[in-house]
């Protein structure tokens, strides 16, 4: 009896249910080959480096199990008919190690999805770059700080010139003139008011 | 008959022969007498065969990497089932 393991790559939108379907189909043709399943195991979901079939994403499922040789050409035909709708693709190989311990690439379930610089940085070994970052996120407000000063500039130029244009217009109209007149003399008197008082 | 003895060398082989006397010595397998690595060099282990691939997505030469011709041809393998299966990529995409 010789050890093998399949490596089936199947469609994203696969159910539980589904993937429990293909494992039980899976063992019963393990078993009706005098094998024995030694285990089943679903990687997750996995952004694929091409796309397969026009999908993207593919979800991986790990199956051991040791049988005859005899039985490889007969998986390989089921993956190929009654599994074609869900298995992408497969791959049968011989496991000579004696250990199954194997390593595999994290899923995208497995992949924290919140990572902040911070973390990508310490964890790509890149923790120098992280007191040059805390510096620049400190000039950033001294930045601000020198603009404001502009800003502000910028802002009484531009009420000046608003003074100026209303002056201009009220200028134009002799009505204006009248109101100022009047406004300039009851500022003359309120101030001979005020010397009297004192 | 005594046979003549080449004195002068010319400069070509002159410079020829410094060349290889300057090099570095012989790249060092990483995977010979190391099993615990050898144990890597699988299919599933992608993470790990992406070291041995160019940034174009082909296989490191040996000539580089500095591998044995036995290991370097289970690491071609061993890519070459990863590819097949959507773990590796045959080419890197670029934009």
């Amino acid at each position: 009896m010789q050890r093998y393991e399949a490596l089936v790559l199947t469609v994203p939108e696969i159910t539980n249910d589904e993937l429990k379907q293909m494992e039980s189909q899976l063992d019963r043709l393990v078993t009706d080959a005098e094998g024995a399943t030694l285990s089943f195991e679903r990687w997750g979901k996995f952004k694929l480096t091409y796309p397969v079939r026009g999908n993207e994403y593919g979800v991986y499922c790990l199956m051991r199990f040791e049988a005859p040789g005899s039985l490889v050409k007969d998986m390989r035909d089921f993956f190929a008919v009654k599994l074609h709708n869900i298995a992408m693709r497969h791959l049968i190989a011989c496991v000579n190690v004696d250990s199954l311990v194997y390593q595999r690439p994290k899923s995208l379930e497995e992949a924290s999805t919140s990572r902040d610089v911070d973390t990508f940085l310490k964890e790509n070994q890149m923790g120098g770059l992280l007191s040059s970052m805390g510096d620049k996120g400190k000039e950033v407000p001294q930045k601000e700080a020198t603009k404001e000063p502009v800003s502000a500039k910028a802002e009484v130029l531009e009420e000046k010139e608003a003074a100026v244009s209303d002056t201009e217009q009220e200028s134009a109209d002799p009505s204006s003139l009248s109101e100022l007149r009047r406004t300039g003399e009851e500022e003359q008197e309120d101030d001979a008011s005020t010397t009297e008082q004192e | 008959m005594t046979k003549k003895i080449k004195l002068k060398i010319s400069a070509r082989l002159m410079k020829k022969r410094t060349r290889r006397a300057s090099t570095t010595s012989s790249k060092q397998c990483r995977f010979c007498g190391n099993t615990e690595l050898a144990v890597g060099i699988d299919y599933k282990n992608s993470g790990f065969l992406r070291s041995f691939l160019t940034e174009r997505g082909k296989i490191l030469p040996s000539r580089i990497s500095g591998n044995c011709k036995r290991h370097q041809r289970g690491l071609a393998k061993e890519i070459r089932k990863a590819r097949s299966m959507a773990l590796l990529p045959y080419v890197a995409q670029y934009n």
